[in-house]
């Protein structure tokens, strides 16, 4: 479609020894209920890069995120991460494989201590596997302890260890949102997929938490964020990228971005 | 052999009629507020009893199918409006709100075995000769409830589709924040599912001692894991889906009886419930709305 | 006297079985958020399993009862094929039935596995002898010179040393990182399976264990009642142990045994004392109504039940569990740091 042949001509020109990207998808197509929310889309997000998401209510971000995540079913494209294809993997053998995420609601373990969701999450699968827990006894604790070691390692990170042990439920909106974050950091993950990750955080913490997702940037995790909130896009992504009907409309730096037509005509109309 | 099979599906419209006012009811219950109600099956043996006490003082088993909708549709509000509501308040979810129900049937169940002193009583009011149509013997009453079943699905689908408040009942079942925003009045729609479903509820436990002849304690029983697989096979909210599937279970479960014996009957009616409850996407937990409970 | 104390044994011996049985729900439901309302179904298969093989075959003098597994085997077997048998159901039931959804179909599912479990249990006799079940099952202990009252008694610490093995094992598994996996997948399960974690591997084994605990109290019931009929099992007798378990308190077992003794033993015993009121059977019936409105009232006004959850608390260098106690304050004050 000449749209999108337009948008691949803007997009930056990659640097001779720029990393490979860690995360691919190729024109996916999701549909569910007979609505295809998401018709063709593409992405390439490479290590310490930091791609926003935005677009009006409905344009299939939130979809497309959940594609990447394995919670919604791919019906053509295909997923790559780390050049491994990912397509048809459940969720959690992505996870395994080095995908991390966050959930529009917030999804801490509400009856869990913040520590223990972070001790969970650092255990992982190994850790947690009944036959490990019962015949490889020692080890499992050694794991355990190494775990609970990390985790206050994150805590003090984070400045978070006053709330280390609450309950997930007594947590306010931005605590459970950073607990999340933080549970995410505990699998060492490659891309971190967060969807709308401000919402429900009073606004004296968002500053806080960009400062936190930049420095997750920073230390090489790719982020690929669907955010409404545009000045959060602006601080934090190093490239966006503009859905519309489930499509990509454009695709640049945010400057460039709210400055193009079509974006505006999107949003608008 | 021909002729078995004829008569088995003969007999299994007559039960699906049974089912179908149950199956309508339910429907609509649970299409609106999200409840699995397991106390349904008895507040329809309250339906029978009720029925039972008038006729046994003499009137005719017509004022029977009278009282019997207005007791379910009574019972059905009380419980609805003034139980079901005190949970959903403290944050009750669909599990804890079903175990609830579980708990209110057994309170109803054994409540009547005990004002019942565990009698079965017979309820022959409406005794007539069987006729012959072919290899099919059926009563005339059986062929009056097949004729109440088939009323009642045209009243109510008359209601839904011709009246505004069935466009708001539908509206509700569809979308009840979006209603509510329409400016329905989701609170009086609620008051209006309950009379409605319990009515049906009632009337249905009339039916079915019509069709059974007696009434006791266990009336609804087994007889309602039939009525939600109906309910929600036929998708949750359509009273004509629920009317195509009682169809279905009735069929099914008389043919089954016919060839293999009552008890496998009753198992093959329950493994049906259970093919649908596995099988239903509604069922898959993938939204937080699937959880949430719609009582006021 | 003895009367009394016979009585009290066998209060005993059924407070241990409820006992087990409110572990399995407890860590079914409470930790991992698994409905098992067919409970009863995998307490009734170590029934009959321990049964049928300790009957030996259906000839001779059991010659009116017909059933599978016909064997002769000594004691302790029985009870292990029975423990087994309740897993090995649960395999096959959770395998068929166990899936990511709503949690009221989900329990409405195993409601009716339980139903048709009981229907053709009933109908096929040459299964476990349908609606008379089996009688006669030889009583494991009795090689030892005892009293029938001294039996009893030892019976019910048999039972105990289960319960009190079951009890400290299951613990111990639900604050392992396989209990916590559980609890993610209870609170969250799609974010549980974002952190890498099997939900289907996950469920599937806490409802064997469930099952191995299950079918381990069926087979201690019935070897002291002797006899095991369908009568015995319907959806009811799960929902008491569930009222037990909701009264006592979800997120612990000290709350399984304060819970188990509420309900099953005093409240549905207390009815025993009272003066009989109205026509036989009347109280029979009363206690169930009882049982109702007591789930009811508990799930409206204490719903996190009596005993509440003992908070798992982390301090720098230890692990949940152990911040907490005298032990640990002691080791920490005079001993190493644990790490």
């Amino acid at each position: 479609m000449g749209l999108s042949h337009a948008v691949s001509e803007r997009i930056v020109p990659k640097p001779a020894n720029a990393p490979l990207p860690v995360l691919v998808a190729e024109d996916v197509f999701v549909s569910y209920g007979g609505v295809t929310a998401v018709a063709g889309m593409s992405l390439e997000v490479r290590p310490g890069e930091a791609i926003g998401l935005i677009g009006p209510n409905g344009a299939g971000k939130s979809s497309f995120l959940a594609a990447l995540a394995g919670q919604n079913k791919v019906v053509k494209g295909r997923v790559l991460l780390g050049g491994t294809e990912i397509t048809q993997l459940p969720s959690y053998q992505r996870a395994r494989l080095g995908l991390a995420r966050t959930f529009q609601m917030t999804s801490e373990f509400a009856g869990m201590t913040t520590f223990e969701n972070l001790l969970t999450a650092g255990m992982g699968v190994e850790g947690a596997a009944l036959s490990n827990v019962i015949l490889r006894h020692r080890a499992n604790r050694a794991q355990e302890i190494g775990a609970a070691r990390r985790a206050w390692a994150v805590l003090q990170r984070f400045d978070a260890t006053h709330i280390a042990n609450l309950y997930g439920r007594e947590l306010s909106g931005g605590q459970r949102r950073l607990v999340e974050i933080m549970r995410c950091l505990m699998r060492s993950p490659k891309v971190l997929l967060l969807d709308e990750p401000m919402v429900g955080v009073a606004p004296h913490l968002v500053a806080r938490l960009v400062r936190d997702l930049k420095s997750l940037r920073d230390d090489g995790i790719a982020l690929v964020i669907v955010e409404h909130a545009l000045e959060v896009v602006r601080e934090l992504a190093d490239r966006v990228n503009v859905m519309a009907l489930g499509r990509l409309i454009a695709s640049g730096t945010y400057d460039e971005v709210v400055r193009d037509e079509s974006v505006q005509a999107a949003y608008l109309g | 052999m021909l002729g078995t099979l004829v008569s088995a599906i003969a007999f299994g419209i007559v039960l699906a009629s049974v089912i179908a006012i149950a199956a309508m009811g339910f429907t609509i219950q649970f299409g609106l507020t999200n409840v699995l109600n397991l106390s349904y099956g008895g507040i329809m043996t309250i339906g029978g009893f009720a029925a039972y006490l008038v006729t046994s003082h003499g009137l005719s088993a017509w004022y029977g199918l009278g009282v019997g909708a207005v007791a379910g549709a009574i019972v059905t509000l009380l419980v609805g409006r003034g139980i079901f509501t005190m949970y959903a308040r403290r944050g009750a979810r669909v599990f804890e709100m079903m175990m609830v129900t579980l708990g209110l049937g057994l309170v109803i169940d054994y409540g009547l075995q005990a004002l019942s002193r565990n009698n079965v009583y017979e309820f022959t009011v409406l005794q007539s000769a069987p006729f012959r149509l072919g290899p099919i013997i059926l009563t005339p009453i059986q062929v009056i409830i097949i004729g109440i079943g088939l009323a009642l699905f045209a009243g109510l689908e008359a209601l839904l589709r011709l009246t505004r408040i069935g466009k708001a009942l539908r509206a509700m079942a569809a979308d009840p924040a979006l209603a509510r925003a329409c400016g329905i009045r989701t609170r009086q729609i609620i008051v209006l599912t309950w009379l409605l479903s319990g009515a049906l509820c009632g009337l249905a436990g009339v039916v079915y001692i019509i069709n059974s002849q007696s009434v006791g304690y266990t009336t609804g029983e087994l007889f309602l894991p039939l009525v939600i697989a109906a309910a929600i096979l036929g998708g949750a909210g359509s009273p004509a889906g629920a009317v195509l599937a009682s169809l279905l279970m009735g069929v099914v479960t008389q043919v089954v009886a016919a060839y293999g014996g009552s008890l496998y009957s009753t198992a093959a009616g329950f493994g049906v419930l259970v093919i649908v409850l596995l099988s239903r996407p509604s069922a898959v937990l993938t939204k937080q709305a699937n959880e949430e409970l719609t009582l006021a | 006297m003895s009367a009394w104390s016979f009585y009290l044994s066998t209060l005993a011996v059924y407070f241990g079985v409820d006992v087990l049985s409110g572990i399995s729900l407890n860590l079914q439901y409470g930790y991992a958020g698994v409905v098992n309302l067919a409970y009863i179904i995998f307490q009734s298969v170590g029934a009959y399993v321990a049964a049928a093989t300790a009957l030996g075959p259906d000839t001779g003098a059991a010659a009116f009862q017909h059933y599978i597994f016909a064997a002769n085997l000594p004691f302790p077997v029985p009870l292990v094929l029975a423990t087994l048998a309740g897993g090995a159901l649960a395999g096959i039931v959770g395998l068929f039935s166990l899936r990511r959804m709503r949690r009221d179909y989900q329990g409405a599912i195993m409601l009716i596995v339980s139903l048709i479990a009981l229907q053709v249990v009933t109908a096929d006799v040459s299964l476990f002898n349908g609606s008379n079940g089996l009688t006669g099952v030889p009583k494991p202990l009795s090689w030892l010179p005892l009293s029938p009252l001294a039996y009893q008694w030892v019976y019910a610490g048999w039972v105990c040393i289960f319960c009190i093995a079951v009890y400290l094992l299951v613990r111990w598994l639900s604050r392992s990182p396989w209990g916590r996996a559980l609890k993610a997948m209870r609170d969250q399960e799609e974010a549980a399976g974002a952190l890498g974690l099997n939900i289907t591997v996950l469920r599937l084994q806490v409802f064997v264990v469930g099952g191995l605990i299950a079918g381990l109290s069926g087979g201690l019931l019935v070897e002291y009642i002797g006899a095991w009929s369908p009568g015995a099992w319907g959806y009811a007798e799960t929902f008491v142990i569930f009222t037990a378990i909701f009264v006592g308190g979800l997120g612990n077992y000290r709350g399984v045994v304060l819970g188990v003794l509420l309900v099953p033993v005093v409240f549905l015993q207390v009815t025993q004392f009272l003066p009989q009121i109205g026509y036989p059977g009347l109280m029979d019936s009363l206690e169930w109504v009882v049982i109702g409105l007591l789930f009811m009232l508990c799930l409206l006004v204490r719903p996190r039940g009596l005993l509440p959850e003992r908070k798992p608390l982390a301090a720098e260098g230890s692990l949940p569990f152990e911040a907490t106690g005298l032990l640990p304050y002691l080791g920490r004050r005079f001993g190493k740091s644990a790490a």
